[in-house]
């Protein structure tokens, strides 16, 4: 008895299962009225005032609705949305002194109940955007051009008085007109409403226990803990599609069409983003057709490229640099390992090794640019010829840039601190987050190159987790770190800000300022004269040849991983999580005519990788 | 009994608030910086790290943040976990059905294999029962899960396309959300029968087999080597020779006799296995995208979500003092030598 129990055992609990499962598994293949996007990203609020990760902004994009919205894949023509106009000079709606914009808005918006969207919405959204202003947030992005602040808060926490008045006075209704009141100029202004603060109802939030608006509650809204906003896991917008569920247990949200949406209705009735932390198990979905587009990246592409009815939509242009090799100028001495012994004897470096403009341009010659993108990245991406990406007005395609040249990399090396550089060598410890292995390659390139000039020369590479990293970046204490820079809106100023500017995010532990390129940052944003403002950006871009605070690698180019039947899919590289991530309202599912047997590499505008080098779209 | 039950109970809150002062002590080595990485994970945030530091007390002295932390638990609030989203407590109640679920599926399996093959094993050693339980216990025991577990899905649901990851289909996903879908358990494929949905609790089944066959897989082998080690010690004894002198049925002698000895190792391997996959199988969870408990608490711990890790380590705790006692209370079942006090 027992040995037949043993025996028909193993096989017939497989049996068992595999019937059992079988029939469950084939209902749920292929639904044309359902799109599953599978993601490694979770979620972190859905409140359009709060959210600044791609994955949020993704949800909110199908959700609300900016004023303005990109065109096709372009990053520069903008259609109207919530506005019936897109404000210019050539219309009147932009002042001549370009610091009164009156933006007019459409009477026929509704919100997902079929209810009339107001003025009042409008107005309540903007400055519910700008003065919820939580750390670390999006809030600057709006509040700077509109009030000239860039928070609503002073170093020592405390709300800056008179903030609330400013910014009451900067946005106005007059009938269906919205009115906004800048300090001055400020160029970049409708790039950032067509990406940034989407309508909500005031009606709903105030409903729900948000903000009602005025002057005597907003403090209270100010800088709030995530969770306490109704706009966390709820939403009530205009746009194409209505939130259903977040599910922060499986990491799974539901999006369902509006069918009161003011346009036609979109074309899909659910989208499902999920986020699934392994590849395998996306790759696997998306190969039995539960998934119809998944998160993959340039390191896993080889495993994408060859599974039937799978497309790969390659050559995708991007709005970042990434990587950035930054220079530390003055480095944190205290309890300091990446720095040796601290001195110039070949065991170590001083603390302003970096501070000497010879050091760095050995630094900059010595590393081969060209070499990585071709054996990294696998040809995807261009050499930056400046903080300033390509597709962007003030990207400069005759910018002199650094090349691979070993002459000058020991030219420099000799120069530097008078020639004790080279003759006394150096070592010092370079590290990449744990994981990055694009950061890692980095640093064997430049490893490589740099000891191979002098044997005195010695780079450590090591990893650290992101924690240790951040402890160690933001303390000073690293004498180079790799890090980007992701578009927040398609302006050059968005790139020379935070990664040339004194008070950027970058210089700031870099301990970098140059007052010429604070000067010309400054006059360039709020230039209103297009051809004018690109000659600055040049400039500005000149100088950061001279200076070499940081060398931008690599403009990458990116590729999408979808299946065949997915339809209407645009790519614009300002949308969050581009290209993993989608404006759904355009996107419908149909087998093509003739289905391919095997895997397809598609190539839409290639736009980075050839052209002439100014505009990347169609 | 019931002593013995409220003097472990009585110790529950001695073990937890020495684990969680050991957990805060070893953060003690974290700077503020490297604590504040949980709220700024985008380099466009960068410029406002100090401002998140203030904001979530992070350059408090430990004592003070622990002392701060402790006073929320006294008032019943664990914190609210950023890697989950959601209030630590809500986290707990949320992914623990899960695991449950999952470990129920798996453990009952594991006993029966382990006791029933490893009894087997014993009694028919060298044999080619024995010969191919010991080739399984030692596949088992040394394939990492990630391995099997891949491997798993590669073939039953990428060849086959059977068997999907994550915890139910899409057509399940929108009923179980739905409001006519009541939660009786949070056990999903019970709650389905009990809503009278065979057709979901079948799918949901379905996304258990894959999990709980490589947890299965991995752990039985331990138990088969422990049960059959434990019964070749216990045959060889006097009392099993005595009882076959007296002419008692071999069926007798073993399963009577000789088993119910042999099983003392065998309850505590198997607490400690409950507790095992209780407190999550993070390799399983991520691969087979199962929203368990383990899975969170790893995310928690590597992106330094201090409430989330003190949850996490709280219910490990609990539920290791628990199986413990519950294991020590079953000695006592399974060999009445033992007296409780």
């Amino acid at each position: 008895m027992s040995r037949r129990i043993s025996a028909a055992f193993f096989p017939a609990l497989l049996l068992a299962l595999v019937s059992c499962a079988r029939k469950s598994v084939q209902q749920a293949v292929f639904d044309p009225s359902t799109y599953t996007e599978l993601t490694f990203n979770d979620s972190d609020s859905m409140d359009p005032a709060w959210s600044y990760d791609t994955a949020s902004d993704e949800v909110i994009l199908n959700i609300y609705e900016p004023l303005f919205i990109f065109k096709g894949s372009s990053t520069k023509e903008l259609i109207p949305l919530i506005a019936a106009k897109v404000p210019s000079r050539a219309n009147g709606l932009i002042s001549a002194d370009g610091r009164t914009y009156t933006i007019p808005i459409r009477r026929d918006v509704t919100f997902q109940d079929g209810t009339p969207m107001t003025m009042a919405d409008v107005r309540y959204s903007i400055l519910r955007f700008i003065l919820q202003d939580r750390d670390a947030g999006p809030s600057p992005l709006l509040l700077e051009p509109l009030t000239g602040y860039g928070g609503t808060r002073d170093s020592k926490d405390k709300i800056i008085p008179g903030i609330f008045k400013k910014a009451e006075q900067s946005v106005q209704i007059h009938g269906w007109d919205l009115v906004l009141h800048l300090p001055r100029p400020f160029s970049p202004l409708p790039t950032i409403l067509a990406s940034w603060a989407p309508i909500v109802s005031k009606q709903w939030a105030i409903k729900h226990g948000d903000w009602d608006g005025t002057e005597a509650t907003w403090k209270k809204y100010n800088n709030p803990q995530k969770q306490t906003s109704p706009f966390f896991e709820h939403a009530f917008g205009t746009g194409p599609f209505v939130l259903v569920r977040w599910d922060r247990n499986t990491h799974e949200i539901v999006l369902r069409r509006n069918e009161h949406y003011w346009r036609a209705p979109a074309k899909l009735k659910y989208v499902i983003i999920k986020g699934i932390d392994e590849f395998e198990t996306r790759k696997l979905m998306v190969q039995a057709g539960q998934a119809d587009s998944i998160y993959a990246t340039q390191d896993v592409r080889a495993q994408v490229q060859n599974i039937p009815h799978v497309d790969i939509i390659d050559d995708l242009p991007t709005l970042e640099i990434n990587p950035i090799i930054f220079f530390t100028f003055k480095i944190n001495g205290t309890a300091n390992s990446f720095i040796g012994s601290g001195k110039l004897d070949g065991q170590g470096i001083p603390l302003d090794f970096f501070n000497d403009v010879n050091v760095r341009k050995a630094f900059a010659y010595a590393f081969d640019y060209k070499g990585f993108i071709d054996d990294v990245v696998n040809g995807k991406g261009i050499q930056p010829t400046g903080v300033v990406p390509k597709g962007l007005l003030g990207y400069n395609p005759n910018q002199k840039t650094y090349e691979y040249d070993p002459q000058k990399a020991v030219y420099y090396f000799k120069k530097a601190f008078g020639g004790a550089v080279w003759k006394k060598g150096f070592t010092f410890t370079a590290v990449y987050n744990a994981g990055n292995i694009t950061r890692q390659s980095l640093l064997q390139v430049l490893k490589h190159n740099v000891e191979a000039l002098n044997p005195k020369f010695n780079i450590e590479i090591r990893p650290i987790d992101w924690p240790e990293f951040l402890d160690s970046y933001i303390s000073s204490k690293l004498p180079i770190f790799i890090l980007a820079w992701q578009a927040d809106y398609p302006d050059a100023y968005d790139f020379a800000f935070p990664l040339l500017d004194s008070q950027g995010s970058y210089p700031g532990p870099q301990h970098f300022a140059d007052p010429r390129l604070d000067k010309l940052i400054d006059e360039a944003v709020a230039q209103t004269d297009p051809a004018k403002r690109e000659k600055m950006y040049w400039r500005i871009q000149e100088l950061e040849y001279e200076d070499v605070p940081n060398l931008p690698v690599l403009q990458p180019l990116d590729y999408r991983t979808q299946r065949d039947w997915v339809q209407g899919w645009v790519n614009n590289p300002i949308f969050p999580d581009s290209p993993y991530g989608c404006y759904y309202y355009p996107v419908y599912k149909e087998l093509p005519a003739v289905l391919p047997a095997k895997a397809g590499i598609r190539r839409l505008d290639p736009g980075l990788g050839r052209g002439d080098g100014r505009a990347h779209h169609a | 009994m019931l002593k013995f039950i409220a003097k472990r109970l009585l110790f529950l809150p001695v073990v937890m608030l020495g684990v969680t002062m050991l957990l805060f002590g070893a953060l003690q080595f974290l700077s503020p910086a490297m604590r504040a990485s949980l709220y700024v994970r985008d380099p466009r945030q960068l410029s406002a790290l100090n401002e998140v530091i203030q904001k979530y007390g992070l350059n408090k002295p430990m004592p003070v943040q622990y002392w701060i932390w402790l006073k929320q638990v006294l008032h019943g609030n664990l914190g609210y976990s950023e890697t989950a989203k959601m209030p630590v407590a809500a986290a707990i109640r949320s992914f623990f059905p899960a695991t449950f679920e999952l470990t129920l599926v798996s453990f009952i399996p594991i006993l029966f294999i382990g006791i029933y093959f490893g009894t087997l094993s014993a009694v028919k050693k060298d044999k080619l029962l024995d010969q191919t339980t010991r080739i399984v216990a030692i596949t088992g025991y040394s394939l990492p899960s990630f391995v099997l577990g891949l491997f798993l899905l590669m073939i039953f649901y990428g060849h086959f396309q059977i068997f999907p990851p994550g915890r139910y289909s899409l057509n399940v996903d929108l009923l179980v959300h739905s409001s006519n879908f009541h939660h009786y358990t949070g056990l999903l494929t019970l709650d389905a029968i009990l809503n009278g949905d065979f057709a979901a609790a079948g799918d949901i089944f379905s996304h258990l087999v894959l999990p709980a066959t490589t947890l299965i897989y991995i752990s039985v082998a331990l138990l088969l080597r422990i049960t059959r080690s434990s019964m070749l010690e216990e045959l060889g004894k006097d009392y099993v020779r005595t009882a076959r002198a007296k002419g008692l049925p071999e069926n007798v002698v073993v399963k009577k006799h000789a088993r119910k000895n042999a099983l003392i190792p065998v309850v505590t391997l198997s607490s400690l296995l409950f507790i095992g996959l209780l407190s999550g199988v993070v390799i399983t969870e991520t691969i087979f995208d199962f929203p368990g408990i383990g899975r969170w608490s790893v995310i928690a711990a590597q992106q330094l979500d201090v409430p989330g890790v003190m949850g996490a380590t709280l219910l490990s705790a609990f539920l290791f003092v628990v199986a413990n006692m519950i294991s020590d209370v079953l000695y006592a079942f399974v060999d009445p030598r033992i007296r409780l006090n």
